[in-house]
């Protein structure tokens, strides 16, 4: 190797390197600065210090205190399950049908459901209110769940189709004349190949249903069914003079730190690439 | 072990036809190749008698017994695909006994099957790892192991070895044959490649365009080709072919003509358009003396290829006055430049040629086929000139 090579090689790997550490500190600073407010007195909040001068818990105990918040965190976990469940199961169905089968109309199915992805949440907010107030979903789980999962169900279906069309169908055969009938070829083979997909489909859905503001605030009005980020909305300071930032930034902690906690679990179930060594390469 | 019998098989796929009307026997425990160039319809055939594909026409009878409309589970053969598909989420071990656990027989002897088939195939130390942790070489036999297990009625093997590299082609062929010997199984195997028809099959079925042109002992279709595609596909260098004309008892030909024997008079005389002779490149003698063979000519070696046992000498002849055959294009032989023809000789190395020296090359009438250029009919067999 030359000079020259090895020089441009180590430029390549600064350019990679410090491109990689703006992202990386560009994403990740706004959740340092609220962990950072979560964890000040309230007294220091305005002090204009990046980390707190004292470490205090005092954030925490209040929003912990707040029975608002606890149902909250129930009815965002409920809700987030239940769509995810649902978005991912419907979606393995169709694609599966997608991939599988030779029908009329795949195609549309498919740029049907990227049309609905398209759609504009906050054009049929209003729509949704009067038609929820109507049927007596307002204000419900099912409520949320139904435009959850309906907004979800195209990334789902997109990115499952994906995964089940990496899929060599040679095994399906091999399993077929191995002496499995349809169902246990799909158990026994499909299934586990296909699990890393499902998780990658069902953590989009799930960070989807749990980050959603604008559905849960507009459609809901009680604790009944109202989630941790319309919860957070409806937070008061102690008195009317204090502002409840220690306290939003606790709360926001709270439910950010589950789903990084999900990801970084999966994260190597979805990666892992299962199917690498099913066929020549 | 079984018999297999299929009677007038056909598929179609919307609108064309993979395969067209095949019938013959498969017999107790031989090894029988389908060959043929991409497209022919022999990996159709093959799914058809396992079952991954319905028939669109005809009977596939196993030991006398219909098994059309039997699922791939109950039908008790094995296939080995060319993507080896072994399962990648289970180790060498749970591949193999993946067959053995849906047929629900007891763990004991479940362990003791795939510790047997694992010894036949030295795949003992390997039975815990996972297939993305095996070479190629290694999948293809954990692939066998999978097929050989279940003591299956039938192996099928969809080019299996495809995938693997020149040399361990080679090795892996060798093996198959053994296993093949030893196991005593009625093996069905799909290639596209002439050799491992040859070198593998006790009887070897030759497709194209969904049609069986040909089935024989390797021997059969290379000495007795039933015609010019079977000719020119089977084997290695290809046989040469040239534009010929018949003309009062003799075959005119680029580099001179030959006296036939009266038996093949008769029938290349009936013989329809255009002919075309055939002779394999071994079939070619380098002579001293042009007394030696019943036809002589000169020839300038163009390529010499030296192979240690052998030397093939490529060389050109110019078409002078006769008109340019067209060969089926799905042989994808050379055929030489405008007005030549291109043609090779089996040279013995002892003669020390080299590339654009000129030599004596001999042919005699008894190692000439004779085909109808047009549709490709061998009349030297119908002539009786070469019985077996």
């Amino acid at each position: 190797m030359s000079a020259a090579e090895a020089n441009g090689g180590r430029m390549e790997r600064l350019f990679w390197g410090a491109g990689s550490a703006v992202v990386v500190i560009y994403a990740l600073l706004p959740v340092a600065w609220i962990v950072s407010l979560s964890l000040k007195r309230s007294a220091d909040l305005g002090d204009n210090r990046f980390l707190p001068d004292v470490v205090s818990l005092e954030h925490y105990a209040t929003v912990f205190r707040d029975p608002q918040f606890s149902a909250a965190l129930l009815n965002s976990v409920g809700i987030a399950a239940i769509s995810t469940l649902a978005a991912v199961l419907l979606g393995a169905f169709t694609a599966y049908a997608i991939v599988r089968l030779e029908f009329p109309g795949r195609r549309l199915i498919l740029a049907g459901a990227l049309a609905i992805a398209m759609f504009p949440p906050i054009s049929i907010v209003g729509p949704l209110f009067n038609t929820w107030r109507t049927l007596g979903l307002y204000d419900t789980w099912a409520g949320l769940v139904l435009p959850y999962m309906t907004f979800t169900l195209p990334l789902a279906i997109w990115t499952l189709a994906a995964f089940f069309r990496e899929i060599p169908w040679d095994l399906d055969k091999a399993a077929r004349v191995d002496g499995a009938t349809a169902l246990q070829a799909f158990l026994h083979v499909i299934a586990p190949l296909a699990a890393p997909g499902v998780f990658s489909a069902a953590i989009l859905v799930f960070m989807f249903a749990w980050n959603d503001f604008l559905f849960a605030a507009s459609l809901t009005s009680t604790d009944h069914a109202r989630t941790v980020p319309a919860a957070i909305a409806f937070f008061t300071g102690s008195s009317r003079f204090e502002q409840p930032t220690g306290s939003v930034a606790a709360a926001s902690v709270v439910v950010t730190v589950p789903v990084i906690i999900v990801v970084l679990l999966f994260q190597r179930r979805i990666v892992a690439g299962l199917t690498a060594g099913a066929v020549k390469g | 072990m079984s018999d297999i019998e299929l009677r007038n098989l056909s598929k179609r796929f919307d609108g064309t036809t993979a395969v067209k009307r095949a019938s013959f026997s498969i017999h107790d425990g031989e090894f029988f190749i389908l060959v043929g160039p991409s497209g022919c319809g022999k990996s159709t055939l093959l799914n058809m008698i396992v079952g991954l594909e319905d028939a669109s026409e005809g009977e596939i009878l196993v030991d006398g017994e219909r098994v059309n409309d039997l699922d791939p589970r109950d039908r008790n053969m094995a296939m080995v695909f060319q993507s080896y598909a072994i399962y990648p989420h289970m180790t060498v071990r749970e591949n193999m006994a993946f067959p053995l656990k849906l047929a629900r027989l007891p763990k004991q002897q479940i362990d003791s099957r795939v510790a047997r088939a694992a010894g036949i195939l030295e795949l003992g130390d390997l039975l815990d790892r996972k297939p993305a942790a095996l070479s190629g070489g290694q999948r293809q036999r954990v692939a066998m192991g999978r097929a050989i297990v279940r003591e299956p009625r039938v192996f099928l093997l969809d080019e299996p070895l495809s995938n693997l590299d020149a040399k361990l082609r080679v090795q892996m062929r060798t093996e198959i044959a053994r296993l093949q010997r030893r196991l005593g199984t009625t093996t069905i195997y799909v290639t596209h490649d002439q050799t491992e028809a040859m070198t593998l099959g006790d009887r070897v079925a030759v497709l194209r365009r969904g049609e069986v042109l040909q089935i024989g002992t390797p021997r059969q279709l290379y000495e007795q080709p039933a015609n010019l595609f079977v000719a020119g596909f089977i084997g290695s260098p290809a046989m040469n072919f040239l534009p010929a004309r018949y003309n009062a008892g003799r075959l005119e030909l680029p580099i001179g003509s030959l006296e036939l024997g009266p038996d093949l008079r008769a029938a290349v005389a009936a013989g329809e358009g255009p002919l075309v002779a055939g002779f394999r490149p071994d079939h070619l003698r380098a002579v001293g003396d042009r007394a030696q063979a019943d036809l002589c000519f000169a020839a300038r070696a163009e390529v010499v290829e030296w192979l240690g046992a052998d030397v093939f000498a490529y060389f050109d002849v110019t078409l002078e006055g006769f008109e340019a055959m067209a060969l089926p294009e799905d042989l994808e032989l050379e055929t030489g430049r405008q007005g030549c023809s291109s043609l090779v000789a089996r040279i013995h190395p002892g003669a020390g040629l080299k590339e654009g020296d000129t030599f004596d090359l001999g042919l005699d009438a008894g190692q000439v086929q004779v085909f109808e250029a047009l549709s490709g009919r061998n009349l030297s067999l119908s002539g009786g000139l070469h019985q077996a």
